[in-house]
C-alpha cells in the first residue's frame, strides 16, 4: 500500500516537525490533510458526479496557500471510486464545479458571490477566514492556540445538499440547527 | 464360613460403585461445561472487547482525523462502561500515542508507540489485549489499544466452581442415599443367600430353601442355589445310606472273620442283617448242586416266627423255579419288589404272610453256587437299588468267607492227617529199631538156653535112676526154660510189625489173658509196690471154651495195652478185674459171643475223654503216653470185626469190653500132645558155630541112635556134606543153624540141595517163629525149628523127613 505509506510518511514528517518546534508543520499542511479527510465524513449527493469516472475535484480559489502539500495529500487518492484532483481557480469567474472548494483569504472578497453560486450544487465550501456577507463557508478552520478547530454550519451544508457525519460534528463547533432525526 | 474383613461388603461395594459412577459422570459433565464455558466466555469477552473497541474506534475516527485529542479522550472515556477494561489508548497513523484511558494513567502502562500493522487480540496471563485499527470508510485513521483484565473470567470461574462444588456435594449425597436404599434390592437377596449357605454349612440341614425376590438374575441364582441344595440333600441322603451299608458290611465282615465255619458265619449274617438293615425275614439256604435243591440251613433269630408260619424251618427244602436257580448259579441277584404278582409258591407264601418284597442273593465262590441269602421285608418295593447292591456285595463277602472257612478246615484236616502220619511213622520207626534190638537179644537168649533145654530133657528122659528130688529140680528147670523161651517168643510178637493180612488162628482167650497178665506183671505188681501202692488183680475166667479166631499176637497186644491203661488209671492203687464169659446166641444162626472185660477202680473218664480216647495220639498221660494204645486196640477190634464197649464214670473207674464171635468147631489139642515116635537111625550132618549147642545136640541125637557128624561153621558143613555125598555113606539129613558168620544157614541149605536135591535140610533159628509167620521160609529148607529145640519137635521132624526122603528119591525132579 504505497499510497498509505506515503500518506503516513507525510503525516509523520508533519508531526515530527510540529514536535520539534523549529520545523513545526505549516498550518496549511494540516489543513490540506483536513481537506482530504472531509471526503470521509461528508456525503455528497449523487448528482454531484456525472458518472463513475468523473473526478472528485478539490478546488482552491484565490492564491494557493498549500503549496505542494495539497497535491501531495491527494496524489493517488480516490473517493468512492472517483479520482481526486486539485483544481486552482484564480478568481470567482474561474470557478468550475467542484466538490470541495477552499476559499483562500485572498479571494474572500469574492467569496460571498461564489458561495452563493455554488450553495445548491453540492459543493463543500471551506475557508480559514470569515466571509463577509450573508453567505458563509460551510466549514471554517479556526486556529485556536496553534490548533486547528472546525466550525461547521449545518444549515448551509443542508442547503448545499451535503450530509455531514455526526462524527465530524462532535469535535467541531456547530452552527445552525441539527435536524432531529 | 469365615468372613474376610479386608474384603468390603457387597453393600459397601455397591454404594461405592454408584458413588464413583455418578461422581465420574458428574465430574466429566462439569469439566466439559466448565471448559466450554471458559472457552465461550473467552470468546465472548474477546467479542465484547472487539465490539466495544470497534465502537470506540469508530467514534474516534473524527478526533483522529482532525487531530482533536480532547475529543479522543472523551470518546475513550466511554470504556468506563466496562470496569474490566483497565487501559485503552489511541495511536495515530505515525504510531504516536494520541489519547489514553484512564486519563490519569501513567505513560508507562501503554506501549510507547504502536505501528499500524499487527492488529488483533492476544490473551496474556491475566489480561486480554486488543489492537484494533481505526478506519473511516476505507481510510485508516489510527490504532486503538485496549487492555482488559480477565477478572471477569476468573470471577465467573469462581462462581462456577462454587456452583459445581455445591452440585457435586448435593448430587453425591443424593446418590449416596439413593444407592444406599437401592443396593438393598441386590445385596439383600445375595446376603440372604450367603447367610443361608453359612447356616447350612454349620447346621448341615440341606432341607431349607431360599425364596425368590422378583429379580430375574437373582431368582435364577436362587433357583440354582435351591437346585444345588436339593442335589446336595439327595446326595447326602444317598451317602448316608451307603455309609450305613458300609458300616454294616464292615461289622458283618468283622464278625464273620471270627467265625470259622459256615453255620456260625450264616448265623452272624442273618442275625445282624435282620437287626441292622432291618429285615422282617432273613435266612440262608444251602444249595446242593448234585440234586439241584435249596435247603434252609440258618434262620435269623427274629425270623423264627415267620419261619414257622412259612414252613421254612432249617432243613426244609425250598421249591424255586429252575430259572431262579439258574440265575443264582450265574451269580445274579434276584429282586422281587412285589411278591404278590408272581405265581411262584414261595413268593405266594411270603405274600400271604405280609412279606411284600424279596431279595435272593446268591452265595457264589469260585463260580460255584453253594447257597443263597433270602431277605424279605413287609412293604412292597421296600428294597432300594442301594439295598440290593449292598446285599449283593455282602453275599459276595459271605461267600468268600465261607469258602475261606471251608478251605481252612480242609487245611486243618490235612495238617492233622499229616501230623498223625508223621507221628505214626516215627512210632513205627521206633518200634522197628526196638524190634531189631529185641530180635538180636532173643536170638542170643535162644542160643544160650538151647543146651540147657536139650540136656534137661535128655536127662529126664534117659536117666530113670534119678532121685525124686533131682527129677523135680530138672522138671522145674525145664518149665523155667520153657517160660524163658515163651517170654522171648512173646516179646518178638510184641514188637514185630503188622502183617498186611491177618493170619487168624484159633486162640483160647483164657490162655491169652493169662499170658498178658504174666507179661505185664512188672507193671501191675512190682513197679507199684516200689511206690507203696497195691494193685489187686482179679481174674474171673469162663469155664466154658473161650476160643476165638484171632491174630494171637494182636490179641495179646490189645490186652496188654488195656492192662497198662487200667494200671495207669489207678495211681493210688485199686482192683484190676479181668473177666471172660461166653454168651450163647439166641438163635442157631448166630455164633456164640466171647466177652473179655478189663475193669479198674481208677479215676475214670469224663464224657469228652470217653468220646476222644480212641483217637490216635489222644492221651491223658502227657509225655508218658504215646496216645496210640487204645487206637491200636480199636484198630485190632475193627480188623477182627469185633466190638468194643466202654463204661466209665469219673472217680469210679472204667471198664473196656471186647466182644468176639466164638470160633466154631472142636477144640484142637496142642501139637506137643502127639505120641512118642520110635526114632529111626539116620546119618546126620550137624552144622553150627556154637560149640555148646553142637555138643549138646550131638549128644542127644547120638543118644537116639543116630550117626551124627558135627561141622563147626557153614563152610565146614558144606565141605563135609560134599565130601560124604560121593561116598557110600552120604548124609541122610542136614541140621543147620541159620545165623552163622561168613556162610549162613541159607547158603548151607542151597549148597546141600545143589549137591543132592533130595537131602532134607532142617533149619534151626532163634528167629524161627518169626520166619514162619512171615512166610519167610528160605528156599532149599524143608523144616524150620525154633531154638531152643525141643526134643519132641526135633524127633518128629527127623522122622517126617526121613520117611519122605526115600519117597522123594523115588520121584526125581521134584524138589522143594
Amino acid at each position: 500500500m504505497p499510497k498509505f505509506v506515503r500518506h503516513a510518511g507525510l503525516l509523520f514528517a508533519l508531526l515530527l516537525a510540529t514536535a520539534a518546534g523549529a520545523t513545526a508543520p505549516d498550518e496549511y499542511q494540516v489543513e490540506a490533510v483536513f481537506l482530504l479527510h472531509f471526503t470521509q465524513f461528508v456525503e455528497w449527493p449523487a448528482q454531484a458526479f456525472g458518472d463513475a469516472h468523473t473526478p472528485f475535484v478539490i478546488g482552491v480559489l484565490g492564491r494557493d496557500p498549500f503549496g505542494s502539500a495539497l497535491d501531495d495529500a491527494v496524489r493517488g487518492e480516490t473517493v468512492n471510486g472517483h479520482p481526486l484532483v486539485v483544481k486552482r481557480f484564480a478568481g470567482a469567474a474561474d470557478v468550475a464545479p467542484c466538490q470541495i472548494l477552499f476559499i483562500d483569504r485572498s479571494a474572500v472578497s469574492d467569496a460571498n458571490r461564489v458561495i452563493d453560486s455554488v450553495s445548491h450544487n453540492g459543493t463543500l465550501t471551506v475557508s480559514d477566514v470569515a466571509v463577509p456577507g450573508p453567505q458563509d463557508v460551510i466549514i471554517r478552520f479556526l486556529n485556536e492556540d496553534r490548533r486547528i478547530r472546525l466550525r461547521i454550519n449545518v444549515d448551509f451544508a443542508r442547503t448545499a445538499g451535503l450530509t455531514i457525519s455526526s462524527k465530524l460534528l462532535r469535535p467541531a463547533q456547530v452552527i445552525g440547527t441539527i435536524p432531529a432525526q | 464360613m469365615t468372613m474376610n474383613t479386608k474384603v468390603p461388603a457387597i453393600r459397601r461395594q455397591l454404594i461405592q460403585m454408584v458413588l464413583l459412577t455418578s461422581g465420574a459422570v458428574l465430574l466429566l459433565t462439569v469439566t466439559c461445561l466448565f471448559a466450554y464455558d471458559f472457552l465461550t466466555f473467552r470468546q465472548t469477552s474477546q467479542r465484547q472487547l472487539d465490539t466495544l473497541g470497534r465502537a470506540i474506534a469508530a467514534n474516534s475516527t473524527a478526533a483522529l482525523a482532525f487531530n482533536n485529542s480532547d475529543d479522543a479522550q472523551t470518546v475513550l472515556a466511554a470504556f468506563e462502561v466496562d470496569p474490566h477494561i483497565t487501559h485503552a489508548a489511541l495511536y495515530r497513523l505515525d504510531g504516536v500515542r494520541f489519547a489514553v484511558y484512564p486519563s490519569n494513567a501513567a505513560a508507562g502502562e501503554f506501549p510507547a508507540q504502536l505501528k499500524a500493522d499487527g492488529t488483533g487480540f492476544r490473551f496474556g496471563r491475566s489480561d486480554l489485549v486488543g489492537i484494533l485499527p481505526v478506519t473511516e470508510g476505507q481510510r485508516r485513521m489510527g490504532t486503538l489499544f485496549v487492555q482488559s483484565d480477565l477478572g471477569a473470567i476468573y470471577d465467573r470461574m469462581r462462581l462456577y466452581a462454587g456452583i459445581v462444588g455445591l452440585v457435586v456435594c448435593a448430587s453425591g449425597l443424593l446418590a449416596y442415599f439413593l444407592s444406599r436404599r437401592l443396593q438393598q434390592r441386590i445385596s439383600g437377596p445375595i446376603l440372604a443367600l450367603a447367610e443361608m449357605a453359612n447356616a447350612i454349612s454349620t447346621r448341615h440341614d440341606y432341607s431349607v430353601r431360599a425364596s425368590n425376590v422378583g429379580a430375574f438374575e437373582l431368582d435364577q441364582l436362587t433357583d440354582a442355589f435351591n437346585h444345588m441344595l436339593g442335589t446336595i440333600q439327595s446326595s447326602e441322603a444317598r451317602l448316608h445310606v451307603q455309609l450305613g451299608h458300609l458300616n454294616l458290611l464292615q461289622h458283618i465282615t468283622h464278625a464273620i472273620g471270627d467265625s470259622q465255619d459256615l453255620a456260625s458265619i450264616a448265623q452272624v449274617v442273618v442275625t445282624t442283617l435282620e437287626r441292622s438293615m432291618p429285615l422282617q425275614y432273613a435266612c440262608i439256604a444251602r444249595y446242593d448242586a448234585t440234586v439241584g435243591t435249596l435247603t434252609v440251613s440258618t434262620v435269623g433269630a427274629a425270623s423264627q416266627a415267620h419261619s414257622e408260619r412259612l414252613a421254612l424251618q432249617p432243613g426244609t427244602a425250598i421249591v424255586l423255579d429252575d430259572s431262579v436257580i439258574a440265575a443264582c448259579v450265574k451269580g445274579q441277584l434276584i429282586h422281587e419288589p412285589d411278591t404278590r404278582r408272581v405265581a411262584l409258591p414261595l413268593l405266594q407264601r411270603l405274600a400271604a404272610h405280609d412279606l411284600g418284597s424279596l431279595v435272593i442273593a446268591p452265595l457264589v465262590a469260585e463260580r460255584t453256587l453253594f447257597g443263597v441269602l433270602i431277605a424279605a421285608r413287609g412293604e412292597v418295593g421296600a428294597f432300594t437299588s442301594a439295598d440290593c447292591e449292598f446285599l449283593k456285595q455282602l453275599s459276595e463277602h459271605v461267600a468268600l468267607a465261607a469258602r475261606q472257612a471251608e478251605l481252612n478246615s480242609a487245611l486243618q484236616l490235612a495238617y492233622d492227617d499229616l501230623r498223625r502220619s508223621q507221628q505214626t511213622t516215627m512210632q513205627q520207626e521206633r518200634l522197628r529199631a526196638l524190634g531189631q534190638i529185641a530180635s538180636g537179644i532173643a536170638h542170643d537168649i535162644n542160643n544160650a538156653i538151647s543146651p540147657v533145654s536139650l540136656y534137661t530133657e535128655s536127662l529126664l528122659e534117659r536117666e530113670p535112676n534119678l532121685s525124686e528130688r533131682a527129677r523135680n529140680y530138672l522138671t522145674t528147670i525145664q518149665r523155667a526154660i520153657g517160660d524163658v523161651a515163651g517170654t522171648v517168643a512173646r516179646m518178638r510178637e510184641f514188637y514185630r510189625q503188622r502183617e498186611p493180612q491177618l493170619s487168624l488162628s484159633r486162640v483160647d482167650l483164657n490162655v491169652t489173658v493169662q499170658q498178658a497178665l504174666q507179661l505185664t506183671q512188672a507193671r501191675w505188681s512190682d513197679m507199684p509196690q516200689q511206690k507203696g501202692i497195691m494193685i489187686e488183680v482179679r481174674t474171673d475166667l469162663a469155664q466154658v471154651p473161650t476160643e476165638v479166631m484171632v491174630a494171637e499176637g494182636e490179641m495179646r497186644d490189645a490186652l496188654t495195652n488195656l492192662i497198662f491203661n487200667a494200671v495207669d488209671a489207678m495211681p493210688e492203687g485199686g482192683t484190676l478185674t479181668i473177666r471172660t464169659r461166653r454168651v450163647e446166641p439166641s438163635s442157631a444162626d448166630e455164633p456164640a459171643r466171647i466177652y473179655i472185660e478189663i475193669g479198674d477202680t481208677g479215676i475214670g473218664m469224663d464224657e469228652a475223654t470217653q468220646r476222644r480216647c480212641l483217637e490216635p495220639f489222644f492221651t491223658t498221660k502227657g509225655e508218658r503216653g504215646s496216645g496210640l494204645g487204645l487206637a491200636m486196640v480199636y484198630g485190632m477190634i475193627t480188623r477182627h470185626s469185633a466190638e468194643l464197649q466202654l463204661d466209665s464214670t469219673p472217680g469210679r473207674g472204667s471198664t473196656f469190653r471186647l466182644i468176639f464171635n466164638a470160633a466154631g468147631g472142636l477144640t484142637v489139642e496142642p501139637a506137643f500132645a502127639t505120641p512118642a515116635i520110635e526114632p529111626q537111625p539116620l546119618r546126620i550132618l550137624l552144622v553150627d558155630d556154637d560149640p555148646l549147642l553142637i555138643a549138646s545136640l550131638q549128644e542127644v541125637l547120638l543118644g537116639d541112635g543116630h550117626d551124627v557128624t558135627a561141622a563147626n561153621g557153614g563152610q565146614a558143613g558144606i565141605d563135609a556134606f560134599v565130601a560124604a555125598s560121593g561116598t557110600a555113606q552120604p548124609f541122610a539129613i542136614v541140621v543147620t543153624d541159620l545165623g552163622m558168620p561168613y556162610v549162613d544157614g541159607r547158603r548151607v541149605a542151597a549148597a546141600v540141595k545143589a549137591a543132592c536135591a533130595t537131602t532134607p535140610v532142617i533149619l534151626l533159628t532163634g528167629w524161627g517163629q518169626r520166619l514162619v509167620s512171615e512166610g519167610d521160609i528160605p528156599p532149599h529148607v524143608d523144616r524150620v525149628l525154633n531154638k531152643p529145640p525141643r526134643l519132641v519137635d526135633l524127633r518128629a521132624a527127623l522122622n517126617d523127613l526121613a520117611v519122605t526122603a526115600p519117597l522123594k528119591r523115588a520121584q526125581p525132579g521134584r524138589s522143594r
